[in-house]
């Protein structure tokens, strides 16, 4: 099975197996990583926020125009910024890295 | 009451008659009364927050936002969606030239521009330059111009935004837009122009041109004063960080309440000249002709600063052999023309554009700029003409005189 890596807010690498057609959301759920993903993949909130590492992004599926009118939306958004909840796993992806932001737009929280 | 009213539009137009010939329309435009009428019930019975969602008044002034919005994206080409309105085209060129170079400072920190741009271009480029981002400033011939092989040369793997303006405000050259914007997509680097003194004058289409970034001014396209845009391209995405925090209007990049009269003047503007353009490009090249072949017949040591022919029709920046600006311009009282930018008149020195094209202190200090418009009549031009003759000629002959 794929494996991805989340590297948490405070630094920490978190390595957990990535099933085929899950999205990063749903795997960082499932691992109890913390990530919001307000409106369940429904493109309608950037709270599953995550930074791609730089190497892997170019391998990613272009962003479609809804996921990049809620990226505007993002808090800390950088050019490799994609929503979790859009990144479904393929075998080409066994390995992907991706950063949890420092904050995101959760307005409870803030 | 109609007493007051008579005596005050006595006065009117008592002031009209006696006032200068207006011939500075790079400085600003009159709003254009068709645009008045457009804004003036939105200041009053149709007034409302745009961004209020649960009442009429909201949704009727957002409403008309959104067709003001449409009608400035169709003047350039662009959807409306990627319109953000702003307060004029100082605060769109420092968001596009800042929000795009910060954006992506850790990745790609080099930014580059041109020599001749319009001060708050040159501003914003100084100011995120002590931010630590790398600027290349290109150098103009001597026909205004930037080389097109000096940009390529330029552009590297670091550039994150090249910002060349369109029209050039003082000398009204027509920078090779579509050629640059084309390098620029080639290479991935975003390509912003600064369109104030463009938009509305000359036919502009993002698409075609490769734009991803464009500025454009109410104030000088017959629109009001206090209202401009940013176009900002949605694909591929142009990411900026934007200047103000707030509400997180205009797609987060302009918070703030929109100034509805405002924006539905700006809107009202575009939609007149997207219909008229061609038509007053043909009548203001007529003007243009006119008053240089005027002046030229009756005068020797006269000079056109800029490329001769790629420039705006109503634009002319002229310089008088042996005459100094200053003094020129205070010889004249029967027209209302500049020595150089109104931006910058404050300064004494040169012009920095003309001393751009190559041209002396002295040269660039015998230079004034005549710019005509869509209210414009050749009577005014015939006598803008005299004036302008009459003066240069008084100023030459005491300077003979002084030198005997």
């Amino acid at each position: 099975m794929p494996k991805m890596v989340f590297i948490e807010s405070d630094g920490n690498r978190r390595e957990v197996e990535a099933p085929l057609g899950l999205s990063v959301l749903e795997i960082a759920h499932r691992n109890d990583i913390d990530i919001e993903g307000a409106c369940d993949g429904s493109l309608a909130c950037s709270t599953c926020h995550v930074i791609v590492d730089r190497d892997w992004y170019a391998r990613l599926k272009a962003p479609s125009e809804d996921e990049e009118d809620m990226l505007d939306l993002a808090f800390g958004l950088t050019a490799t910024s994609r929503l979790g909840c859009q990144i479904v796993i393929t075998e080409e992806l066994d390995g992907l890295t991706v950063r949890l932001p420092e904050e995101t737009r959760n307005m409870l929280l803030d | 009451m109609s007493s007051a009213n008579e005596g005050k539009s006595a006065r009117a137009a008592a002031t009209a008659a006696e006032r200068p010939i207006y011939l500075d329309y790079q400085a600003t435009t009159p709003c254009d009364p068709r645009v008045v009428d457009a804004m003036r019930p939105y200041f009053t019975e149709a007034f409302g927050n745009p961004h209020s969602v649960h009442h009429v008044y909201g949704k009727r002034a957002e409403a008309a936002v959104e067709v003001a919005r449409a009608q400035l994206a169709a003047l350039i080409g662009a959807e409306p969606r990627e319109i953000v309105f702003t307060s004029g085209a100082t605060e769109s060129n420092n968001l596009a030239i800042k929000g795009v170079a910060r954006f992506h400072k850790a990745r790609r920190p080099r930014v580059v521009t041109c020599v001749s741009e319009h001060k708050c271009v040159l501003e914003s480029m100084r100011r995120i330059e002590r931010e630590g981002i790398q600027i290349t400033r290109l150098a103009v011939g001597p026909d205004g111009l930037i080389d097109l092989a000096a940009l390529e040369a330029a552009l590297d793997e670091d550039t994150s935004l090249v910002s060349v303006m369109a029209v050039n405000n003082e000398i009204g050259v027509i920078q090779p837009i579509a050629e640059i914007g084309a390098l620029c997509r080639a290479r991935g680097v975003a390509f912003h122009t600064d369109g104030a003194q463009a938009v509305g004058k000359i036919p502009l289409d993002v698409e075609a041109m490769n734009i991803d970034l464009l500025s454009v001014s109410g104030h000088k396209v017959y629109g009001p004063m206090g209202i401009g845009a940013l176009y900002v391209r949605r694909r591929p995405r142009v990411r900026l960080e934007p200047l103000f925090d707030g509400g997180g209007q205009e797609r987060t990049l302009r918070s703030g309440t929109l100034p509805l009269p405002l924006c539905v003047g700006l809107g009202a503007a575009s939609a007149i000249a997207a219909e008229e353009m061609a038509a007053e490009a043909e009548r203001l090249a007529g003007l243009n002709r006119r008053m240089m072949g005027g002046i030229a017949a009756r005068l020797d040591g006269v000079s056109l600063n800029g490329h001769a022919t790629r420039r705006i029709p109503g634009n002319l920046n002229l310089g008088f052999a042996g005459v100094d600006g200053e003094a020129l311009i205070g010889a004249m009282p029967g027209v209302a023309v500049s020595s150089g930018s109104a931006c910058t008149s404050a300064s004494v020195e040169p012009s920095y554009v003309l001393r751009a094209l190559g041209l002396s202190d002295q040269s660039a200090r015998a230079s004034i700029r005549i710019g005509f418009g869509r209210f414009t009549t050749e009577d005014e031009i015939d006598g803008a003409i005299e004036e302008i003759v009459g003066a240069v000629a008084r100023l030459r002959a005491e300077g003979a005189r002084a030198a005997e």
